[in-house]
């Protein structure tokens, strides 16, 4: 070791090591951040300090067929918690200026655990003005609490359409987890009804402002002066099938029944009227749904969330007997002339009784009385797969697709069936009172309107659909949306006989004579459906005007009795409302309030 | 003698036009980090009156004779001393730390001024020295005059600054001419020191790892035991300093073992720092528009993460050059150093040097996530008007020393 190492060359190159291997390190280490891994640094960044702010668009509004608006958004608070600054103390206070049972917002709290404390919990919407202003006396002692001001569905014409319309409900986390993509937590979605079939539609797109905010997450100003925002687009109006008018007359007479009620264009297959009795009111589900409403929903024995017009299955009666008439017609077993001797019943196996002597009946006066011994040997004449054929052809055993989500397919039985359930040697007496539409066959409200349209329409219609299209907001035109065209391929004589007698139950010596009226002819079937369990349901098919028909109407109230008294009369008034539109409102004017007629005028 | 005229011969632009181009570029990246921030208001507008002020004191010590810089070693470290002790009773507590005199509406850290009389002092000290300092008393003497700056400033406490004093003074030592024992006697309490911040486990591997080595040097008892006494004490002295640190300073040291391990505590600033850096990417996001200095994400970004603000408005381009500037900064002091041949100045450029490097190592160093977040500012860029015109003061002695670098045979 020397003695003198003062400044030697030996730690001089140490030093300038040292100072070059750290330049080294750090230009290195600079390369790999501010080049090789720029963007993954860049997009930290960007994260960090531009915060998307959603814009929630308009959801479309529902139009009926004359252009008055069923369904609407009007503005509405909704009180809002961040758990992240929220003191869970205040929940007491909450529960007891928002009225609720004490417990819904800490329960609502617990439910959106899952979600980041950050969020914004919507606790009510529709909250009261009062409400609101206490909100703002007492801010300072409430951190984490916020109101915003939100859309919600208005429903102005005064329809209820619980089953046609559907409501809305925050997004669920299993939707949440599919569709992540578009959907936030706290999002509003249909849920049921036309609502959440035509969703996309309804829905519009999201906008995003973007804002700047600094490291406490304040908001600072615009990203780049609003060059980057993306607007939202409102979601499309939709113009339903649906006459308000129709509507509102079958929900006024359906009121205290249970049942189900359609009403349809025969030609489009356009649905003008849908009500399932009882109905639910469509304004609690604006708010958020407080769990008693819809534990109340579910538990209540009349099933008022059970759409009936397409999900209650009945054996159609009655009305069934066209079918067959049809079937018979077309296949040649019968021809108009061809009569059968009613003695009072029929006898197969054992007796089938019916509701009358009619003697030596042909077809049309079959359907004019509803004779039942001619329809037992009727069924015989055509064959049971034959005449599921032709139950199958009106769509009957199958779902008609139509446009608002939940149905059922129904039941027509055939020989296959029979033989798997008796065997081989399986009773031949079953077929008689399907013939009558009783027994093992059941269908629903919807079909049954099908069913008529196409009568009504000599066996051509399309898909029952309650969407006409939607209105470009742009041009103000109507844009329809397509459905599916129906031609049976039946000749036109085949219905002709048989609307012939259904214009004979009308306005011949027929069942439901009493809708005869003079202003417009009404063609029909009355039905009763047999029901082991209670009184009969009424049942009622029936077009007018009967020479061109523009609206076709079923009609099922349960456990009532004949179909002739209790179901024909709700149609006729359906009728009245569609067919007389300007005669009523001119009565209307003229006996009531002229102001009325200037207070339904849309703009 | 020759005498040149030529004022490159008595003023070397090697070492003005870099400083003066560095101060420049900070005086741009404090500008934007302070804009539009209200809690830096006029901090701007301060900076420049303190880089003025500095430049002054630059030219008054480039012309003051060269033989007074030693007559100032001993009052200098005195008054170093008195001013440490001042602030400790007086001073002005700043995030966390007593370390601000004021006077009036302007306020300086004696630390940065002790560096000045500590280098000084140390250098006279060394300078009677003939020999390599081998002896235990030598070394003893040499760690003492450091010691009591360390010791008064670690009472601020002010981790970062006593760190530089420790790099500093285990540099000039090493200049002088530090024998290998000599090293170690010197550098293992240190490093038991900081192992002791990981734990018991390495606390007791280094003290066995001082062991071995007392052995191998293979000197007598009373010596080798001392020596380990030494290690021992700084050992125990650090776990109790620790304790006795403000609960911030100890988050520091807790993220510095593990940095990640809260990011939105102490984490952070590490954390958002290199996002600053890295977003710049390869030109930088422009004067004035890098989201990370504009929003204010790094907290008082232009003390000690001055930097950020460079890399993320000048990219990497930016970056690279503030970095070459220390580059050719640093070579020309090691330059001077070894090409003066006067023992005592030659040690105080070293010296200079040596605060230059370790401030900028630790702080560049923590700005790109290398090392750990102590809080020292970058020479002549971060804001700060003491440090400012301490490092100016720094390089006028080292180009006065230049100035008259051949009057010495």
């Amino acid at each position: 070791m020397s003695a003198v190492d003062f400044a030697s060359v030996n730690r001089k190159s140490i030093l300038y090591g040292i100072i070059v291997l750290v330049f080294a390190i750090f230009s290195v280490r600079l390369f790999q951040m501010q080049v090789i891994n720029h963007e993954i640094y860049d997009e930290k960044s960007a994260g960090n300090s531009i915060k998307p702010i959603e814009q929630i668009p308009l959801r479309g509004v529902f139009y009926d067929r004359n252009m008055n608006v069923l369904v609407d958004n009007i503005p509405a608070y909704t009180l809002r918690i961040t758990p992240a600054y929220y003191d869970t103390s205040l929940n007491k206070v909450l529960d007891k200026v928002l009225g609720v049972n004490p417990g819904f917002v800490q329960s609502i709290l617990k439910r959106n655990q899952i979600y980041s404390k950050y969020i914004p919990i919507r606790v009510r919407r529709g909250i009261d003005f009062s409400i609101v202003s206490w909100l703002e006396e007492n801010s300072e002692f409430l951190p984490g609490v916020d109101y915003i001001v939100e859309m919600q569905r208005g429903y102005p014409y005064g329809v209820m359409g619980s089953h046609l319309f559907g409501y809305t409900k925050e997004v669920s986390a299993q939707q949440l987890e599919k569709e992540k993509d578009y959907y936030k937590p706290g999002d509003y979605v249909g849920h049921n009804g036309i609502e959440k079939q035509y969703e996309k539609d309804l829905r519009g797109e999201k906008g995003f402002h973007y804002v700047l905010v600094d490291s406490r997450r304040r908001e600072i100003g615009r990203y780049k002066d609003g060059q980057k925002d993306k607007e939202s687009i409102k979601g499309r109006d939709l113009i339903l099938s649906i006459d308000g008018d129709v509507q509102k007359v079958a929900e006024e007479e359906m009121r205290g029944k249970k049942g189900a009620v359609v009403a349809i264009e025969p030609s489009t297959g356009e649905i003008l009227a849908l009500v399932s009795s009882p109905e639910y009111d469509l304004n609690q589900f604006s708010y958020i749904t407080s769990k008693d409403f819809l534990e109340e929903l579910y538990s209540d024995p009349d099933k008022p969330l059970f759409n009936r017009a397409t999900m209650s299955l009945k054996p159609p009666g009655s009305t069934f007997k066209i079918l067959a008439a049809i079937a018979a017609l077309d296949l040649g077993v019968i021809t108009p002339s061809t009569t059968i001797y009613c003695g009072g019943g029929f006898t197969f196996g054992r007796f089938f009784k019916c509701h009358g002597s009619h003697g030596s009946t042909n077809v049309i006066h079959a359907i004019e009385k509803s004779c039942n011994t001619f329809f037992y040997n009727l069924i015989y004449k055509i064959g049971l797969d034959k005449w599921k054929e032709y139950a199958t052809k009106f769509g009957f055993n199958q779902k008609t697709g139509i446009d608002i989500g939940e149905e059922a397919a129904g039941f027509i039985p055939d020989e296959a069936y029979y033989k798997k359930l008796y065997g081989e040697n399986w009773p031949r007496s079953i077929m008689a009172s399907l013939g009558i539409g009783q027994g093992e066959v059941s269908v629903t409200p919807l079909q049954l309107a099908k069913y008529v349209a196409l009568i009504a329409n000599d066996g051509k219609t399309f898909k029952p659909h309650i969407v006409k299209g939607y209105l470009d907001n742009k041009s103000g035109e109507i844009i329809p949306y397509q459905f599916e065209k129906i031609d049976l391929n039946i000749r036109k004589e085949v219905f002709d006989i048989v609307k012939e007698g259904m214009y004979l139950v009308v306005q011949g010596a027929g069942t439901a004579t009493h809708l005869r009226n003079p202003d417009y002819h009404i063609s029909g079937k009355t039905g009763t459906a047999q029901n082991p369990h209670g009184k009969d349901h009424a049942l009622f098919i029936g077009y007018a005007p009967s020479e061109n028909p523009k609206i076709a109407v079923i009609v099922v109230v349960e456990n009532v009795g004949f179909g002739g008294t209790h179901a024909a009369p709700i149609a006729k008034k359906m009728m009245d409302a569609y067919l007389l539109k300007d005669k009523l409102k001119n009565q209307k004017t003229n006996t009531v309030q002229p102001v009325i007629a200037g207070a339904q005028v849309e703009d | 003698m020759r005498i040149d005229y030529k004022i490159s011969d008595k003023f070397d632009f090697k070492i003005f036009i870099p400083v003066t181009i560095l101060v420049l570029i900070g005086l741009a990246a404090v500008y934007s980090s302070t804009l539009n921030n209200p809690a830096a208001v006029n901090n701007f507008e301060k900076q420049l009156f303190a880089t003025i002020v500095a430049y002054i004191v630059f030219f008054l010590t480039y012309a003051i004779p060269t033989n007074s810089i030693k007559f100032i070693s001993i009052p200098g470290y005195v008054l170093s001393i008195i001013l440490l002790l001042t602030v400790l009773v007086i001073g002005r507590k700043i995030s966390g730390a007593k370390s601000w005199l004021a006077f009036g509406p302007f306020g300086f850290q004696p630390s940065e001024f002790a560096k000045i009389g500590t280098i000084l002092l140390l250098a006279n000290f060394l300078t009677r020295l003939n020999n390599n300092i081998d002896s235990f008393k030598d070394i003893l003497i040499a760690l003492a005059i450091g010691f009591i700056p360390i010791g008064l400033i670690l009472l601020e406490p002010d981790m970062g600054t006593s760190f530089i004093f420790i790099s500093f003074i285990l540099i000039i030592l090493f200049w002088k001419g530090i024998s290998l024992l000599g090293l170690f006697v010197v550098l293992s309490p240190g490093l038991v020191a900081v192992s002791s911040l990981f734990g018991s486990v390495p606390f007791v591997a280094s003290l066995l790892i001082v062991l071995v080595a007392l052995f191998f040097f293979k000197k007598d008892l009373f010596f080798s035991g001392s020596v380990f006494a030494i290690n021992l004490a700084a050992g125990f002295f650090t776990d109790n300093l620790y304790n006795a640190l403000s609960p911030h300073q100890q988050a520091r040291i807790k993220s510095f073992i593990d940095p990640m391990s809260d990011p939105l505590g102490t984490g952070y600033n590490s954390i958002q720092a290199m996002v600053a850096v890295g977003s710049g990417g390869f030109f930088g996001k422009g004067f004035l528009q890098g989201n990370q200095t504009q929003l204010q994400y790094i907290p008082e970004q232009w003390t000690d993460f001055i930097y950020c603000a460079i890399g993320e408005e000048f990219g990497f381009i930016g970056a690279m050059i503030v970095l070459s500037l220390f580059l050719i900064l640093f070579l020309r002091l090691l330059n001077i150093a070894s090409t003066t041949k006067d023992e005592f100045l030659s040690l105080v450029v070293v010296g200079v040097l040596a605060v230059y490097f370790t401030h900028f190592l630790i702080n560049v160093g923590m700005v790109i996530g290398i090392l750990p977040i102590i809080g020292v500012p970058l020479p002549f860029v971060s804001y700060g008007g003491s440090s400012m015109v301490v490092n100016m003061f720094m390089l006028g002695i080292v180009m006065n020393i230049f100035r008259t670098r051949k009057n010495y045979a």
